[in-house]
């Protein structure tokens, strides 16, 4: 009895010995780990440093180039969302929707007038609601649809106040709309109805070049 | 088995007692003149204010009708996200800030929401049954804003 209750307790003194060694790698491994990490970091801020500078001195290059304010991207960012549309592809719509919203965010206005600068606030906030709607809801293809009535709306508006150097032409469907009527942009001289889809892919008619 | 049950019961009720303590700001304004007022900038029908204040002014304003178990979270947490995105999309009490054209988008977005049963929310009308709106209700709301549209 005496002997096995030797035999116990040296397994159990060596298993805390083998504990003590398991703590002590553990926190030699901790120590090791925690170094290398705040190292990496401290690398990582350099990069980003780096970074900044070349990205800035890229900034002030690109301000050079882009220094006019168009719409151009904002409009192909829209001709997206409204082909999306005519296919009845409810979830590339809603993408294109995402991206128009980014597109509106990232643009400079600061070489606009203060007369031009306040006809674009209020349309891009209004635009700027429309294509979050239009890029929260994919699957509800309707939904989609009553605010590319609205959208329509404030593009046709910004390239009448702007302009583009695209060839685009201003469609009307008079069944869209809950038999209202609606207008949207294109840029094909066919007609695609992006308001009824498939069901009547050529409703409506030109009314306008722009 | 019993002793594990009686734990979990414990956890559980700790954990329900700690998160009453996130009481975030209510939604609640005391101004007693609000001049951006969805009434300044239109001639609102009284019948027609009455159904907008309690139908939809519980998210779509800057004062909530809380009811008693808004007091408890984690209700008040699903509320307050609510209101937040409610008012954020629209704000009865803002209106009279928006551009001329966002008002109109506004307008048009009241008849649509309206018109297909989105609004109220079935999950809000579920408990407050006199917000639901009856068809005659959501006819005399509907003729009112496409009334005002015309004259815009």
């Amino acid at each position: 009895m005496i002997i096995f209750l030797d035999v116990v307790n040296t397994i159990v003194k060596s298993k805390t010995n083998l504990k003590t060694i398991n703590v002590k790698k553990s926190i030699l491994a901790l120590f090791i780990v925690a170094f290398v990490l705040v190292s990496c970091k401290q690398n990582n801020k350099k990069d980003e440093t780096m970074n900044s500078e070349t990205m800035n001195s890229e900034n002030t290059t690109q301000d050079i180039n882009n220094s006019k304010f168009s719409i151009e991207e904002i409009v192909s960012n829209y001709l997206s969302i409204k082909n999306a549309l005519t296919k009845d592809d409810s979830n590339s719509a809603a993408e294109a929707g995402k991206t128009f919203v980014e597109t509106l965010s990232k643009l400079d206005m600061k070489n606009l007038s203060d007369d031009k600068m306040k006809s674009y606030m209020d349309i891009a906030d209004d635009a700027k609601e429309n294509a979050e709607h239009i890029g929260d809801n994919s699957g509800k293809i309707d939904h989609q649809r009553e605010h590319f009535v609205l959208l329509s709306k404030d593009v046709n508006d910004l390239i009448t106040t702007f302009g583009t150097q695209q060839k685009l032409y201003q469609d009307y469907c008079p069944m869209a709309d809950d038999n209202k009527g609606a207008i949207w942009i294109s840029e094909t001289k066919d007609i695609k109805n992006p308001y009824l889809g498939a069901k009547m892919p050529t409703c409506g008619t030109v009314k306008k070049e722009l | 088995m019993k002793k594990g049950i009686k734990k979990v019961l414990y956890v559980g009720l700790i954990i329900f007692l700690l998160m009453q303590l996130y009481q975030p700001a209510r939604n609640q304004s005391y101004e007693q003149v609000n001049t951006a007022n969805f009434t300044k900038v239109y001639q609102v029908p009284k019948n027609i204010e009455t159904i907008l204040r309690t139908s939809c002014y519980d998210c779509h304003s800057n004062n909530t009708n809380y009811p008693w178990y808004s007091y408890l979270q984690p209700t008040r947490f699903f509320m307050e996200s609510h209101i937040n995105k409610g008012k954020n999309n629209l704000n009865f009490d803002e209106y009279g800030n928006y551009s001329s054209r966002k008002q109109l988008t506004k307008l048009d977005r009241i008849v649509k929401q309206i018109k297909s049963s989105e609004m109220p929310l079935s999950s809000y009308t579920l408990i407050h049954r006199n917000a639901i709106l009856t068809s005659t209700q959501k006819e005399e709301v509907i003729n009112w804003v496409n009334s005002v549209k015309v004259n815009e």
